[in-house]
């Protein structure tokens, strides 16, 4: 086609009738176009798998033994249909705030606990309700179960938060979700391992220091990565607990 | 104050210096420099975004422009020369990013069966 | 006299190009957002958010990929060159749809804890250091901001104010924000994805972009506007054969102007090949009713004095033409924008 047979568009001018067919032809590839991409993106997303608050069970009020290291879990002491007596439940406060702050004083005294539920197949979660309302002295103190050492394993896994994992979120782990898993390790939300097969039926595992203290800030950088680590485990009521050294972690390949 | 804070706080005071700019470039300095806005006032609100992010271009063009100091010339002369390198650049890096984020990938360890290495705790137990 | 600004100059094709934009859109949200979580057949069911932001996320995605891909075609097949002319609507919608997104990842990620969301956002993640598990939203931050950045300068205020060459080199940050998109989301998403449809469309549509820019600026290469021959204080810029009636000729001068020659009723004119509005090639124009119309966006000069006819008053430079045998040559020297040069006749040559 020469330059001068060319049709030549004007914005402001009619369409040159040689170009109105394929202009269509390129609305039409587009709308189309966007339509599949959004079918093709949109349905077929990863799974995020069976977990979340359970509202549908309601609140839930039981009572137990506070320890609150190295996160606050409660050892129930007086359950419910949901929730059976020697369960170890791992406390958490709302959104991104773990229970530590207002629970760390009532290390071995009984309270009545008061949340919803979360949870991931095996993996539970009390979220205790907002304020004061949460939980409430009984003033007896109780005994903490005595833990018991299973010895130190090398494990393959992922480190997580465990709130966002047990279904607050959905998806609540891997790379994409890191930056929220690391506020929620900031803001003292238990972190739980998850290991590539289960120990003695566990596949979770709460995650703590050397020192029985809270996870190193060190740690943070391999939140979401799949890595290996060696560390001491311990069952502490019926949970199973890593003392975790930041050093004995790294990124597998 | 940690980092992001210090970034926040950059941020609010460049848009406050871009805030008082546009509003003295708006009332008063824009009618001076383009004819084209003198007793056009509808328009002016969409231009607030773009001086509040690029302020220190805006004193460039405006100072320029008061000064009868631009070059005519250089209006017609759009910066193609260096298009063809660009291009290939942006062409390249699309793929090798691409590759870097494939390569960085991780596959979860499913057949890893978890290894006691000791009896003992390794550290002292609380 | 001047023509004052207003928002947006409408008319009918922008309306056209808009609706068709919008329809894409809104039709790819509306199928992402409302349809497709009753598609898939999940055990668990994805957050609203999430599921928004990724909608939302995508869509920019593939916008921008759309975008990118215009230029390039228009310079490889000219029947494009209508895609190019409400680029900026099309941006300013991608930059909404990104916004979108980016709210709904601070509203759900970097929410509900102690600190300030948009701090959180910068604080959370900071393995720098490493590929897998790096704060992959810096590049997001960066890339929105970038196109916050040229959606804000896209009102042709801002063309003129800044000059064109200005104005575009701002506006190369289009390609840093959609390499850090491309980033983005290969040290994101992809890191996580185990069903790889959504990866091999980003693949496809970022190697589209790839290949079409490569194309392109290989077939400017060969097929690019000649350089003038600069030996002599006059420059050659073609013979007079080679002359179209109511087209340009274009040269490259060794400064790197490109000048339009345009034969017009029988006689030699040149301008510069910028157009003022936005640099566009005036010299790939045609003259449309005695005035040299520009491919882009239809802004007019008379081809005698580079004027824009009443009321506006866009204005380019001139060079002085002659004619040395068969030969069409100008004077690199530039005369000020609006500078009226007599029209060399063309000679009448013998059968003509």
């Amino acid at each position: 086609m020469s330059k001068s047979d060319a049709p030549f568009f004007v914005g402001y001018l009619n369409i040159p009738k040689g170009l109105k067919g394929f202009l269509l032809k390129v609305s039409l590839l587009l709308f189309f176009g966007f339509t599949a991409g959004a079918l093709l993106a949109g349905a077929t997303q990863d799974d995020p798998g069976q977990a979340g608050f359970r509202f549908d069970f309601g609140r839930q009020t039981v009572e137990g033994v506070i320890q609150a290291k190295p996160y606050p879990l409660l050892h129930v002491t007086k359950g419910n249909e949901r929730i059976e007596i020697g369960e170890t439940l791992m406390l958490t406060g709302q959104g991104k705030s773990g229970a530590m702050a207002s629970i760390a004083a009532l290390e071995g005294t009984v309270i009545e606990a008061t949340g919803i539920l979360l949870n991931r197949g095996e993996l539970r979660m009390l979220q205790l309700l907002g304020g004061n309302r949460g939980f409430k002295s009984l003033e007896t103190d109780g005994p903490v179960p005595a833990s018991e050492s299973l010895g130190t394993w090398r494990l393959q896994g992922e480190i997580c938060d465990g709130k966002c994992l047990a279904g607050a979120m959905q998806p609540g782990r891997g790379l994409a979700h890191k930056a929220c898993a690391n506020l929620c390790l900031i803001g003292d939300i238990p972190p739980v391992f998850v290991s590539s097969q289960p120990i003695d039926g566990e596949e979770y595992f709460l995650v703590g220091s050397v020192e029985g203290g809270s996870l190193s800030a060190a740690a943070y950088d391999y939140v979401g990565n799949f890595v290996e680590i060696e560390a001491a485990l311990e069952r502490q009521g019926d949970l199973m607990v890593l003392k975790l050294d930041p050093k004995r972690i790294k990124v597998i390949r | 104050m940690n980092t992001a804070e210090i970034i926040l706080s950059i941020v609010n005071i460049w848009i406050m210096i871009g805030g008082v700019i546009a509003f003295v470039f708006l009332l008063f300095g824009i009618d001076r420099i383009d004819e084209d806005a003198r007793g056009a006032y509808v328009f002016r609100p969409l231009l607030i975004p773009g001086i509040l992010l690029i302020w220190p271009m805006v004193l460039w063009r405006w100072l320029r422009l008061e000064m009868g100091t631009e070059n005519w010339a250089r209006r017609h002369k759009p910066p193609r020369k260096l298009h063809f390198w660009v291009a290939i650049l942006f062409a390249i890096s699309i793929p090798l990013i691409m590759l870097l984020g494939w390569s960085a990938r991780q596959t979860w360890p499913e057949s890893f069966e978890p290894q006691r290495i000791s009896l003992l705790q390794q550290e002292n137990v609380r | 006299m001047s023509v004052k600004y207003i928002p947006v100059q409408w008319n009918s094709n922008k309306w056209k190009y808009n609706a068709i934009m919008l329809a894409s859109v809104f039709v790819y949200l509306l199928i992402f957002i409302e349809l497709t979580p009753g598609i898939m057949d999940n055990e668990g069911r994805i957050n609203t958010q999430v599921h928004n932001a990724r909608a939302f996320g995508s869509c920019a995605f593939f916008m921008l990929s759309v975008i990118l891909c215009i230029g390039p075609l228009a310079r490889l097949d000219r029947r494009f060159l209508p895609l190019l002319y409400n680029r900026r609507h099309f941006g300013v919608m991608t930059a909404f749809v990104a916004i979108t997104h980016a709210g709904y990842i601070v509203d759900w990620y970097f929410a509900f804890s102690k600190s300030n969301k948009y701090e959180a956002l910068l604080f959370a993640n900071t393995s720098f250091s490493q590929v897998s598990g790096f704060p992959f939203e810096v590049f997001g931050i960066f890339a929105l901001l970038c196109l916050i950045i040229l959606a804000a300068t896209s009102h042709d205020f801002w063309l003129k104010f800044l000059s064109p060459p200005v104005w575009k080199s701002i506006h190369y940050l289009i390609y840093a924000a959609y390499i850090a998109v491309i980033a983005h989301v290969s040290l994101g998403i992809l890191q996580d994805q185990q069903n790889h449809v959504f990866t091999l469309t980003f693949v496809a549509a970022g190697l589209c972009v790839a290949i079409l820019h490569l194309l392109a600026a290989l077939h400017e290469r060969k097929h690019g506007d000649a350089a003038g021959d600069t030996s002599g204080d006059w420059i050659a810029v073609c013979n007079i054969s080679e002359m179209n009636e109511g087209f340009a000729n274009i040269v490259t001068l060794s400064g790197g102007e490109r000048v339009a020659v345009f034969l017009h009723q029988g006689k030699l004119s040149a301008i510069s090949n910028a157009c003022a509005h936005q640099n566009g090639p005036l010299g790939e124009g045609k003259i449309i009713q005695c005035l040299v119309t520009c491919p882009w966006h239809g802004f007019q000069y008379d081809v005698t004095n580079g004027r824009s006819p009443a009321p506006f008053t866009e204005m380019v430079p001139t060079y002085r033409v002659k004619l040395v045998g068969d030969q069409v040559m100008i004077d690199p020297d530039a005369n000020p924008p609006g500078t009226f040069v007599e029209p060399v006749p063309m000679p009448i040559t013998e059968g003509a």
